[in-house]
């Protein structure tokens, strides 16, 4: 994936320039929000990571600019400032995401490949399949194997979100904010109930796990 | 040349205004009554002095100039205030009280004429007076002169403006007088105001501004500026507190990080540590370090607020049935049995995020504390008093009578749960929430001892009733 990471933060961008490149993507790096905008301009990318706080021209301001241009690459915004007003400031200026910094690295990436994803679903789908599970959105059901697997709405809602993402890392906390839509971190990871519950109604049973833990970063739907 | 500070003040610029604006009005009061009344004068000198021609001619037509004559004799003896002059045809004086006609050149028919007199006053200096007069021409070709002095009652009207004059240069020094007395006055009170204003600014937050009882509007002025810096001497404080806090609250989960990683270095050192093992452990404290420094800036910022930001009317119940869900698998892999009772339909106000978040904190805890078997219910009513009510009622060991408001404080944890994870912000979060909704936070005890379980804990998170 080509990636474009607009940060003033030189060891900040190095790292995470880093961390992309073994992940296994492209990333480019701007300074600022002026060479931000040149840089998204003169060339496709499949997701800008943008710092809403630069020097000539911030990260609000740029991102404005690009949707005003028509242009609708995905954006995640990375920010200190985490009140709920400058998340929803952050979105309503063309941001797709926001992640506070400090934020853990997988989060970064697992945050990037998502966003990367939403391009792709363009049309209205209304069957979801990875590997031989087989989600119905008309009649929300579930099958594995051909055998229909009885989920509670709010597990069907995070299986749903699983399947979108398949063969990607998601966070707890992308959970939580994508699937319950909460965006305070719980004391205990009440996450990891609902995956488990979740695992053991797809999984159990069948001679492939496909719902995996992944070390330092949450989980991953495999097919 | 700088003035005295007295006329630089505004009431003395606006008393002086005031006596601009009233002399102005005064001097053409005065050119007024001066224009009326002198004219008035010379008119009714005028009417006298025709009335007293017609009365002459009348005489002169039943009794020719003899009994003319006679009469201006008789009446220039009497009390009569006029002139009389009596003329031949070739105008030679034939008698009266003045040698010769103020009038030059008469042409016959009948000629006003207006004249000085002079008299010698009792003092023997010469006075000038200011005359009126009118000489006609008699049937016989004689013609008479008759005059009035107007003096005595111009003078009359020259004194009644020069009292005036006088009247007005005393209320132009009485307003002077009283424009400095009102401009010490309000200064007296502007410095009372200035005083505490220049306090403030030299750094004494706590300065306020003497009411004098006298409810005006500097009272009010004094009033507001008081409440202004009551208000302004919270936020500082609350402020102040909270960089306090955060600066306490970090310091030691940040030397514990700095302790581990000391003592992980020299292990690596001396090849007893592995060190994927230590940076592990290392990012795993600063993810904690994180974690609570969010939290109490999170409590600093609800407290400095004093008000919660985004405050929407919502159904409480279905909140409250969104983080139970949330939390109800948690309890089941526990052990723990979970119930709710959820009055539909109420209407609550706040910050929906931070309410629920408040609710997962106070479940968190009570799943936390309620041990295998034990019960935790969580129940969202409205009281009679209308107020909005969010109870989790647990099983667990509950919290003391004594220690229940200390567990709301920052970082306490009671001896018995420093077995379980957190860092004691919990509950100081929720009340947080509940501060800067206007509502409160209650604890008492649970359903009581039952066996070996109990007596429980009851937490009641209260907003305030909505309209």
């Amino acid at each position: 994936m080509r990636i474009l990471i607009i940060e003033d933060d030189l060891d900040a961008a190095a790292a995470v320039v880093r961390g992309l490149t073994e992940a296994g993507h492209e990333p480019t790096h701007a300074p600022d929000g002026a060479e931000g905008l040149k840089a998204a301009q003169a060339a496709e990318f499949d997701v800008l990571v943008v710092d809403r706080m630069m020097p000539n021209m911030d990260g609000l301001t740029m991102v404005e600019t690009l949707r005003g241009q028509g242009d609708q690459t995905p954006v995640l915004f990375l920010s200190a400032l985490g009140e709920i007003e400058d998340r929803v400031t952050g979105l309503k200026a063309g941001g797709d995401d926001y992640l506070v910094k400090p934020y853990a690295f997988a989060e970064l990436i697992a945050r990037v490949e998502a966003l990367s994803r939403r391009r792709e679903t363009g049309s209205v789908q209304t069957l979801l399949r990875v590997g031989d599970l087989e989600m119905n959105l008309i009649a929300r059901t579930v099958h594995r194997q051909g055998r229909e697997i009885d989920l509670q709405p709010r597990e069907f809602q995070l299986l749903e979100f699983m399947m979108r993402h398949a063969g990607q890392s998601v966070t707890r906390t992308m959970l939580l904010e994508k699937v319950w839509e909460y965006h305070f971190d719980p004391q205990t990871n009440v996450i990891d109930v609902h995956i488990s519950r979740l695992r053991s109604k797809i999984d159990k049973g069948f001679d492939r796990a496909m719902l995996q833990t992944v070390r330092g970063a949450g989980y991953r739907l495999d097919a | 040349m700088r003035l005295p500070a007295i006329f630089r003040t505004t009431p003395f610029r606006l008393t002086l205004l005031f006596l601009a604006l009233f002399a102005a009005a005064a001097a053409a009061f005065l050119a007024y009554i001066y224009i009326a009344t002198a004219g008035e004068v010379t008119r009714k000198a005028d009417r006298e002095v025709t009335r007293e021609m017609t009365s002459l001619q009348g005489v002169y037509r039943q009794g020719g100039m003899n009994a003319l004559n006679a009469a201006m004799v008789e009446r220039a003896a009497g009390d009569r205030p006029f002139f009389y002059l009596l003329l031949d045809k070739d105008g030679r004086r034939i008698s009266g009280t003045i040698e010769e006609s103020p009038v030059r050149n008469f042409k016959g028919g009948e000629q006003w004429v207006g004249f000085q007199v002079t008299e010698t006053d009792m003092d023997g200096a010469e006075v000038k007076r200011p005359a009126r007069g009118l000489q006609q021409k008699l049937a016989g070709g004689e013609s008479l002169f008759i005059g009035a002095d107007v003096g005595a009652q111009e003078a009359y009207v020259t004194k009644i403006v020069r009292a005036l004059w006088g009247a007005g240069a005393l209320v132009i020094v009485l307003g002077l007088v009283g424009g400095a007395l009102i401009s010490r006055n309000v200064n007296r009170i502007m410095s009372g105001l200035n005083t505490t204003v220049a306090a403030v600014q030299a750094g004494d937050i706590g300065a306020r501004v003497q009411l004098r009882g006298a409810h005006d509007e500097f009272d009010d002025l004094a009033g507001g500026l008081n409440d202004m810096l009551d208000r302004l001497e919270r936020t500082m404080g609350a402020l102040r507190h909270a960089g306090d806090a955060i600066a306490h609250d970090l310091r030691s989960p940040l030397t514990r990080l700095r302790t581990r990683l000391e003592v992980a270095l020299l292990d690596v050192e001396a090849g007893k540590g592995d060190p994927t093992r230590a940076l592990e452990q290392a990012l795993q404290d600063a993810d904690g370090v994180l974690k609570t420094f969010n939290a109490v800036l999170a409590i600093a910022r609800l407290q400095a607020a004093r008000n919660a930001p985004d405050q929407i009317n919502f159904d409480p119940g279905e909140l409250a049935a969104g983080v139970s869900e949330l939390y109800e698998p948690l309890c089941e892999d526990k052990g723990v049995e979970f119930k709710a009772e959820l009055t539909p339909g109420l209407i609550a106000r706040g910050n929906r995020e931070f309410i629920a978040q408040a609710l997962a904190n106070i479940l968190d805890n009570a799943v936390k504390y309620t041990p295998e078997g034990g019960a935790v219910m969580l129940r969202v009513r409205r009281r009679s008093s209308g107020e909005i009510e969010f109870s989790v009622t647990d099983t667990g060991p509950g919290v003391p009578d004594e220690d229940r408001e200390r567990v709301v404080q920052r970082f306490v944890r009671l001896e018995n749960s420093r077995s379980q994870p957190g860092v004691g912000l919990g509950l100081s979060l929720v009340s947080a929430v509940a501060e800067a909704h206007g509502g409160r936070l209650e604890l008492s005890e649970g359903p009581g001892k039952v066996g070996e379980m109990g007596p429980g804990l009851r937490v009641a998170f209260v907003l305030p009733r909505v309209g």
